[in-house]
């Protein structure tokens, strides 16, 4: 076990500097200028030599490269904002907590809701029970989340008078107000994620509930409560775990958007912001720690399977 | 064509799902001969209707009518998501054709790049590399057609590989075939079928995707209308007013992703039972 967790983290050193090398080559040879926009739309230096001077990008871009990836693996430092000056790991760490928040409810609603209305389609195969659940699902699959969101926003303000908090609160300091922020939006983007959570748990289980050794339950006379929760759904559970794991960077990446509309001062804003300015550092720097992060998630799941399985050993 | 019986017959959801692809299809290809008006004719006369006959979706702030809107919004929707797929399956089989049946030094390459690009959350990347391009639809349709690309690559290499195994192709090596004739003669054609089916499901995330970069202000810019533009936030002031600018748009996104999801579906469990999800 420990040696096949060091193996995949040694494999994960590879991709992540694939990463960084795909991320830092787009920003330095694709058009959009930073130096450019900084200049001529801000007047931030008085001519573009100057500022890129300044900047350092008239090194060799290996030597820029180098400069940061070194930053990061020496000394865990990933650069400062080039408009703002700030530490880009600083304003990451402080933002990080709203955006895990936000997917941590968002999965939490999505597997809660997938999982539990696949578990009575199975079950009720075929049943009115099923075909509602059924239909429910394609809906969440159909509409997208953006849209969702912004008719969450706009119609309950035109009709019942209720407008989503704009002003953020952390849950540190008020934990029910955080709470009553964050939950509308969590649930616009839980509710549209829990459609294929819900499909794949509902085959899932019937293939679970056709196999032999439910059968054997069923002829000892197991209740089907018994029979469902605690024979079949822990089988049933691993295509589950690696769908949500699949997903992980699309919450991810749908935390951008959701930020954006209801004004939460995610990691997604500060990326997006940056974005918009063409902040070299912050979009390379917070593309690899997220790209990072999935990595890393990818490997926690792999090993889950261990526990829910425990046929799989390594 | 045997598949398209088989859908009427047997796929009630999926034949649903083919007649809104149609639909939208016809007014995209018609968009120019079935719209009264142009996509940014205005009138400032006739701001914020709700309904009226001669705006049946009303109209927006500057007065053009949100219908025709709508119809020249599937046309660019159509556009970038048929074009990003065939190109996207095009670079899909071709690498993942080539890494299958090559194998060692090519294959652990490519599928290295494959594991370095996956580890990004797609939109974040997506963003990324068009801020720097800048919008326009060829930007938005070749961008997406190579993430699709290399998201498949890995799809259509599994198929590949355990193909590649067969007897028959070892035999028509034994012929004497070269590697381009057994690559494309034998082992292109029975990976078709997993092509068709990763290309339909494929166009209803495209689309979503392309309706997700417009709504950040990435995709096809004003005036042309997008369907994720329509939606998106600099409009948000004046769907307080008019609410039927959000919740048309977001009908239409959604009827086309439901109807390309219904049709890939069904189309996919005709066609190659091994894919079969959830």
């Amino acid at each position: 076990m420990t040696r096949y967790v060091l193996r995949r983290v040694a494999l994960a050193i590879p991709t992540l500097f694939l990463v960084s090398v795909i991320v830092f080559a787009m920003m330095r040879f694709m058009p959009g200028d930073v130096v450019t926009r900084m200049v001529e739309g801000h007047a931030y230096a008085p001519t573009l030599a100057a500022l890129r001077h300044d900047l350092g990008l008239d090194r060799p871009v290996h030597v820029q490269y180098l400069d940061w990836i070194g930053g990061i693996v020496l000394r865990g430092d990933f650069g400062n904002s080039y408009w703002t000056r700030q530490p880009i790991l600083e304003e990451f760490v402080r933002r990080f907590p709203v955006t895990l928040e936000l997917a941590g409810l968002t999965i939490l609603i999505s597997v809660v809701m997938g999982i539990a209305i696949g578990i009575v389609s199975a079950v009720r195969q075929d049943t009115a029970s099923d075909y509602v659940g059924r239909v429910l699902a394609i809906l969440a699959l159909s509409v997208p989340y953006f849209g969702l969101a912004v008719l969450v926003v706009v119609l309950p303000s035109i009709y019942f008078k209720w407008t989503p908090v704009w002003t953020y609160v952390a849950f540190t300091a008020d934990p029910l107000a955080n709470l009553k922020i964050m939950i509308v939006p969590a649930l616009v983007f839980g509710v549209t994620r829990a459609g294929p959570i819900m499909r794949i748990m509902r085959s899932a289980l019937l293939d679970v509930l056709r196999q032999e050794y439910i059968r054997t339950a069923w002829s000892k006379g197991l209740s089907e409560r018994t029979i469902v929760l605690r024979h079949a759904l822990k089988n049933a559970l691993i295509p589950v775990v690696s769908l949500v794991g699949l997903q992980t960077p699309l919450y991810l990446g749908g935390s951008v958007i959701i930020e954006a509309i209801f004004r939460l001062p995610g990691v997604g804003l500060f990326f997006f912001e940056a974005l918009t300015r063409l902040d070299y550092p912050v979009v390379q720097s917070v593309n690899l720690i997220i790209a990072g992060m999935v990595v890393g998630l990818n490997l926690l799941i792999d090993l889950s399977y261990a526990y829910l399985d425990p046929r799989i050993r390594y | 064509m045997d598949v398209w019986v088989q859908l009427l017959r047997k796929k009630p959801l999926g034949t649903l799902g083919g007649a809104i692809v149609l639909v939208m299809l016809a007014a995209a290809a018609l968009a120019d001969w079935i719209t009264p008006y142009g996509f940014s004719q205005t009138s400032l006369r006739e701001r914020f209707i709700a309904v009226s006959p001669a705006h049946w979706l009303g109209t927006d702030q500057l007065g053009r009518d949100l219908l025709t809107r709508l119809v020249f919004g599937a046309r660019i929707s159509l556009y970038v998501g048929f074009g990003a797929v065939a190109l996207g399956s095009v670079l899909a089989t071709a690498t993942g054709v080539l890494s299958a049946y090559f194998g060692g030094r090519l294959d652990l390459l490519l599928q290295r790049g494959v594991d370095a690009w996956m580890a990004f959350p797609p939109l974040l990347l997506l963003m990324t590399i068009l801020s720097l391009l800048g919008p326009s639809v060829f930007n938005i349709t070749t961008v997406l057609g190579v993430a699709f690309g290399i998201q498949n690559s890995r799809v259509i290499r599994g198929v590949a590989l355990s193909i590649k195994e067969h007897t028959f192709v070892e035999s028509a090596r034994a012929l004497g075939a070269g590697h381009v004739r057994t690559a494309l003669g034998h082992i292109l054609p029975n990976v078709l079928p997993t092509i068709i089916v990763v290309a339909t499901t494929g166009l209803s995330t495209v689309i979503l995707t392309e309706a997700s970069l417009s709504f950040l202000g990435l995709g096809v810019p004003p005036p042309y209308p997008t369907w994720g533009g329509m939606l998106s936030l600099a409009g948000l002031d004046h769907m307080y007013q008019a609410p039927w600018l959000a919740i048309w748009p977001a009908v239409a996104l959604s009827l086309a992703v439901f109807g390309f999801n219904m049709l890939g579906d069904a189309l996919r469990d005709l066609l190659d039972p091994r894919l079969k999800g959830g």
